[in-house]
Order: C-alpha cells, then sequence, then structure tokens
C-alpha cells in the first residue's frame, strides 16, 4: 500500500526510510489511522525527520492524493539557486544596473520579482552551455546577466571568485558538488567536533578521582584522604569571523556554524562575525552585513586571549587587501587597507587562526593567500589542518 | 479530558492543543514511540510534556540535558563518597559491603523503575554530544541498561511517553532521527496565540488582547534582534500591562509601549526595540 507515494517522497529528495514506512504501515494496521488527515499527520511525522522539507512533503501529498500537479523538483532547486544568486547580487545594485546596462532609475523601476523573472527567462532559454554572443547567459559574451560579460572589468552575477560563472553555478548546480568535494564536509562534523575538544584548558580540582581517593587513604591508615582532579572546565572565548560575502564560500558558512556552535558548550563565549572578503573598518553580527556593525578598533578592549579564527578563502583582487580604499563598501573609508586591519587584529589577540577551505596546493597560485598567511597561522579547513589550528591556538606563547 | 479512555491525550487546562499536535501525540503513544519536537523557544514543546502528563495523570520526570551530562548520569549514579564515609564512621543504617544502597536513580533510571506509565520529557537534547543522543536511544529503544557496579540489568516495568525537545537549527543524526517520530511547532498564528491568551487569562477584556497581540507580532518583526519575544513573554507583558493602573490601550496605538524590558531581555535587544518602537504604529 502506498508503495508508490514512498517511492515518490525519496525521488522528490525526502530522505524517507523504509523502517519508517513500514512503521507507517503497522500505525495503519493497528487502526490509528481513520481518514485521510490521519493519514497525512501520521505520515509526515514517521517520515520527514525535518521541517526543511515538510513543504516539499505538502507538495507530494497533494500530488498523489489530490491530483495536483507534482512539483518540478529541478525547477525548484534551479529557482532556489537563481533566487540566492539574486540576493547577493542585489547587494550591490550599481553594479546590477551596470550589467543590465541600464540606468539605476530604470532598474529601481522593476520589483524584484521582475529581475528575477528576467534572469529566469534568460536560464530557461538557454538549453546549452554558452560562452560568447549577445543575449544568452553565459560566460565572456554581451549579455547583461552573466559572468565576464561586457563589462570592461569582468561583471559577474555571483561575486567576486574566478573559475565559477554564475550560471554555471545555476545551471550545473555545481556548488552542490562543491561542497561533497569540500576537505571538510557534513559527515566528518563528529571526528571535527573532536579535534576542537581539545581545546579545553584546566579548570578547578573538584572532581573526585575514586581509585587515587582510596589509595591515599589505605596509606594515610584509613583516615579518609579525598584526591581531587581538574575537571575540564572551558574558559576559552572564542572570536568567529567568516567571510560570506562570495559563492565560495558559500558550502562552507553553514558548515563552519553547525560546528562550532555545536562545539558551544565547551567555550566560555563564542561570537560569530561576517565580513566580505577581507575585513576593513566594520565586522557584522549579522549574516546580511547591515543591521549590526562592529568597528574593527574596539575589538581592543576585548579580552586578549579570546582566540580569534578567521574562516576565509583569503582569495582577492591584491588591491582590495592593500589599497586605502580598497573596500567595495562605500561607507568603509577610513583611509586604512585592509592589510592594516589585519595586523591591528593579530596583534590583538595573542592566539589566532586562518582557516582556508581551499586546498592548500593551490595556496601559492593566489597572491594574497600568501600574504594573509603571513599575518595569520593559516590552516586548511580539514580534519588536520583544525588539528594543527587547534594545537597552535591553544600553545603556551 | 473524558474519563472514558485514559491514555488518549486531548489537552491540558492551561495548554491549547491543535488537532494535528494532538493526533501526533497519539500515535506516538501508540507506537511506543519517542516524540522529537522542533521549534523556536517559546512555542510550547516542553509545556506540552506537562500538558500530557497532566491530561493523563502521569507522573512527570524531566531530564534536563546539559553538555556535560554524561548517558550514565541518566541512568544511575553510584554514591560512592557516601559509601566511603560511612565505611569510616558506620553510623547510618545503610550495609557498607552492598553497592545497591549506594545506586541512586537518574531521571532515566526512575522512568525505567516506575511502578506506574510516566512521562519523560527530555529536554533540548541539542545541547549533550551526538554520542549521548545515540547511547540513549539505544537504552530507551531496548528499555533496560546494566548497572556495572553490581551487574545487573535494570528492566523497565512500563515503558514511559518520551518527548524530546531540541532546538536546535541544524538536525540531529540520522539514526537518532530514525527510530522517533518527528514534529515541528510552528510559532502560533494570531488566532492561536487569542486562544492561549484568553486560556491564561480568562476574564481579559477583549479589545485589550486584541491590541496586545496586534502589537506583538508587530515588535517582533523588528530587526536585528538576537533572542525574539515569545509566548511566554507576551504573557508575562499582557499580565504587566493588566497590573499597570495607568495603562491605556490607546497607548500601545500610538506606538507608546509600556514595559519594553518584558519583552525583550538582552540590553542590545532593548535597546534596538526602543529605538524601532518610537516609530511604530499600530
Amino acid at each position: 500500500m502506498f508503495v508508490d507515494f514512498f517511492y515518490i517522497l525519496r525521488d522528490s529528495g525526502i530522505p524517507v526510510s523504509p523502517t519508517s514506512f513500514l512503521r507507517l504501515h503497522k500505525a495503519l494496521a493497528e487502526g490509528l489511522v481513520s481518514n485521510l488527515d490521519d493519514f497525512y499527520i501520521a505520515a509526515r511525522t514517521l517520515l520527514v525527520k525535518s521541517e526543511r522539507f515538510f513543504d516539499l512533503y505538502d507538495r507530494v501529498f497533494a500530488h498523489y492524493f489530490r491530483g495536483a500537479e507534482l512539483p518540478d523538483f529541478k525547477g525548484m532547486e534551479l529557482e532556489a539557486a537563481a533566487r540566492e544568486l539574486l540576493n547577493e547580487w542585489l547587494q550591490n545594485p550599481e553594479a546590477l544596473a551596470n550589467a543590465l546596462g541600464m540606468s539605476k532609475k530604470e532598474l529601481q523601476s522593476l520589483s524584484p520579482e521582475e529581475l528575477l523573472k528576467y534572469f529566469m527567462d534568460r536560464l530557461k532559454e538557454q538549453t546549452e552551455a554558452h560562452h560568447g554572443g549577445s543575449k544568452w547567459i553565459g560566460t565572456g559574451g554581451f549579455s547583461p546577466v552573466g559572468h565576464s560579460g561586457y563589462h570592461p572589468g569582468g561583471m559577474r552575477v555571483g561575486g567576486v571568485s574566478r573559475n565559477k560563472s554564475a550560471v554555471k553555478v545555476a545551471m550545473d548546480r555545481r556548488y552542490k558538488d562543491y561542497s561533497v568535494e569540500a576537505p571538510l564536509t557534513q559527515a566528518q562534523m563528529g571526528e571535527a567536533l573532536k579535534r576542537l575538544r581539545r581545546m579545553v584548558p584546566e579548570g578547578p580540582r573538584d572532581n573526585v578521582n575514586v581509585d587515587e581517593t582510596i589509595r591515599a587513604t589505605t596509606r594515610n591508615a584509613g583516615e579518609i584522604e579525598i584526591v581531587f582532579d581538574r575537571s575540564l572546565r572551558d574558559r576559552l572565548k572564542i572570536i568567529l569571523m567568516v567571510d560570506n560575502g562570495g559563492w565560495s564560500m558559500d558550502p562552507y558558512i553553514q558548515l563552519v556554524q553547525t560546528l562550532f556552535n555545536y562545539a558551544r558548550a565547551q567555550f566560555k563565549d563564542i561570537k560569530f562575525f561576517y565580513f566580505h572578503n577581507t575585513i576593513y573598518d566594520y565586522v557584522w553580527e549579522d549574516p546580511p552585513r547591515r543591521f549590526k556593525p562592529q568597528r574593527v578598533e574596539e575589538f581592543s578592549t576585548w579580552d586578549k586571549d579570546t582566540r580569534l579564527i578567521i574562516v576565509g578563502d583569503a582569495s582577492m583582487a591584491p588591491y582590495e587587501l592593500m589599497a586605502t580604499d580598497g573596500s567595495i563598501h562605500i561607507e568603509e573609508r577610513s583611509g586604512l587597507p585592509s592589510i592594516d586591519r589585519l595586523h591591528m587584529l593579530a596583534d590583538i589577540f595573542s592566539h589566532s587562526a586562518w582557516l582556508n577551505p581551499t586546498p592548500r596546493r593551490i595556496w601559492p597560485m593566489t597572491r594574497t593567500i600568501g600574504v594573509i598567511a603571513s599575518i595569520f597561522p593559516m590552516f586548511e579547513l580539514t580534519l588536520d589542518g583544525l588539528e594543527q589550528a587547534v594545537t597552535s591556538l591553544m600553545s603556551k606563547n | 479530558m473524558s474519563g472514558e479512555n485514559a491514555t488518549f491525550f486531548s489537552g491540558a487546562s492551561k495548554y491549547v492543543l491543535d488537532e494535528e499536535l494532538a493526533k501526533i501525540v497519539n500515535i506516538s503513544m501508540a507506537l511506543e514511540m519517542p516524540l522529537l519536537l522542533k521549534g523556536e523557544p517559546g512555542t510550547g514543546k516542553t509545556m506540552l510534556a506537562h500538558a500530557i502528563a497532566e491530561s493523563l495523570s502521569m507522573p512527570l520526570l524531566v531530564l534536563n540535558v546539559k553538555s556535560s551530562l554524561k548517558l550514565v548520569e541518566a541512568l544511575y549514579q553510584y554514591d560512592t563518597l557516601t559509601r566511603l564515609n560511612d565505611s569510616r564512621f558506620g553510623d547510618s543504617t545503610r550495609d557498607v559491603s552492598n553497592i545497591e544502597e549506594y545506586i541512586r536513580m537518574g531521571k532515566i533510571g526512575q522512568a525505567f523503575v516506575s511502578e506506574i506509565k510516566t512521562v519523560l520529557l527530555i529536554d533540548e537534547i541539542d545541547k549533550a554530544d551526538t554520542d549521548f543522543q545515540d547511547d540513549m536511544l539505544d537504552v530507551l529503544d531496548q528499555m533496560e541498561f546494566d548497572i556495572i557496579e553490581i551487574d545487573k540489568t535494570m528492566k523497565a516495568r512500563t515503558r514511559p511517553v518520551i518527548i524530546i525537545t531540541s532546538n536546535a537549527k541544524k538536525d540531529l543524526s540520522d539514526p537518532f532521527l530514525g527510530r522517533c517520530n518527528f514534529h515541528h511547532i510552528a510559532f502560533p498564528d494570531q488566532d492561536m496565540m487569542r486562544r492561549i491568551l484568553n486560556v491564561h487569562f480568562p476574564s481579559v477584556d477583549q479589545e485589550l488582547l486584541e491590541i496586545c497581540v496586534r502589537t506583538f507580532y508587530k515588535i517582533r518583526e523588528f530587526q536585528g534582534i538576537e533572542k525574539r519575544p515569545a509566548t511566554r513573554e507576551l504573557i508575562n507583558w499582557v499580565r504587566a500591562l493588566r497590573a499597570d493602573p495607568d495603562f491605556r490601550p490607546k497607548d500601545l496605538i500610538q506606538g507608546k509601549i509600556p514595559f519594553l524590558g518584558i519583552l525583550f531581555k538582552k540590553s542590545t535587544d532593548y535597546h534596538q526595540a526602543t529605538l524601532q518602537s518610537k516609530r511604530l504604529r499600530i
């Protein structure tokens, strides 16, 4: 019964397990389900284990039992990718206006939906990978939407990184693969966490060591002598700064955050900040980098013992790092180049580390990685790299 | 609660239950599976267990999970220090050579040895590490555990009703999820919230209630807030408003919101909310 329902759920990408399906049948057999509404609820609570799939479940259910049109799963994913892409893009409206070849005014008259539709239409019309030309989205062409288009600077839809064009990300869903190829993946979370566990300094002596106590007591001729061990008490504060600016970082942001959120309990305090590419006058507490700016100077009043961990690919145009007005954000015009800011942070905090998700072997190919690695100890975002980083962060000097 | 079917959950005195959740609870109880509840704070995850215990008149055992908690502590504890003390001074009624007298049951252990069926609430499971989570479900699955000190297997007399809550944004591990039923409690909508308030304030002025709920949902949309106010805060806030003789519901319409500190408990949130509430018009 409902076997095809099970398979449609599976095909739609909801991770349903056969065990849970059998359990649903047990519920049916026991008469716990008397009508379709019951079935809807029972099947969901038994089969679907995350609220993220609830919407998809609803759509599959409507299709199976009410004959509604089955959602085009591929289309949906594409839409989500495109939407994300556009959001990224919308943070930089001037460049967008340039890229679309229209004035800022014209652009403002378009609603985000219209923009998205325009973008989606382009994507749909395009059936094969495309490089050059004047209408389609692709690389190196004249199209208003796409990567390395007519704009002299090589305007891209997605952001700044090389080699990964916007359309390829949207069409081929390449960044999905990136998360598989990524040095550190969700599956390794447990292992990674074990590495982080070592970031625990010694606590007060308040754990009774029974064996030692007995030994000491007998040696003391029966007079009780209680021996205490140090309990592992965390006193570390952590600042985690994450580059959430570009596509290249996307697969890792969630990962790093979950990792540290899981480990949160063992730290005294852990603060997340976000930046784009590199650090100028501000870092932000909120991921959109809009509402809660934090002046970099103010870190000088923080506890010097706080461990600073920066996660980023450290890859950018050299001027972004070196020039006095390197920031793409207009409000950051203090006249200090980013490299000075990084030096300042490295001076403030006695222990810091830079975790880089790009593999070590390609580091020499990007100049800015070398420069930044001379400021912060840089480690790969792999299990080994994490281990080295923890060792370096826990070292006495 | 009707008397006819004593194992059927249909709500409790201070808990507004939606039909869907009631069915899920009943299915989980019938299949004897733990029910995992997710949802943002203040959606009544913890309260549900209290409500089930109350309406089915079962004792409630609460295991508050902490990051440092070890599974064995949730099962039992061997009180070595007391035993050592007794052996030295020998002035207690306990038999020092009988280790069993120094074994104390943890929350899960208590649920197992209880004569009658209990409700076991395992609160905020996401705080513990994954090993704890998986091992715990093993114990709950097999309904038994070993006390190694006395080499004895404790078997559960009755299978408790198990409610597990989690605040985590991230999913728990797959084996864990595989053994639980799952439900996500959404934040109550305005209608539901009115019903909840009516349960807590049976004689409340409907006009006041209406304006409070509307203001509350506006306030929840403030930008840059770290901890958004939830049901608990709203109830306390309404209580405060009703206790204040100077308060007029009209003030809220004009964006004068008293007692913001009840709704926003972090100083940065409070500051943000004060700024943004000045611009608020209901």
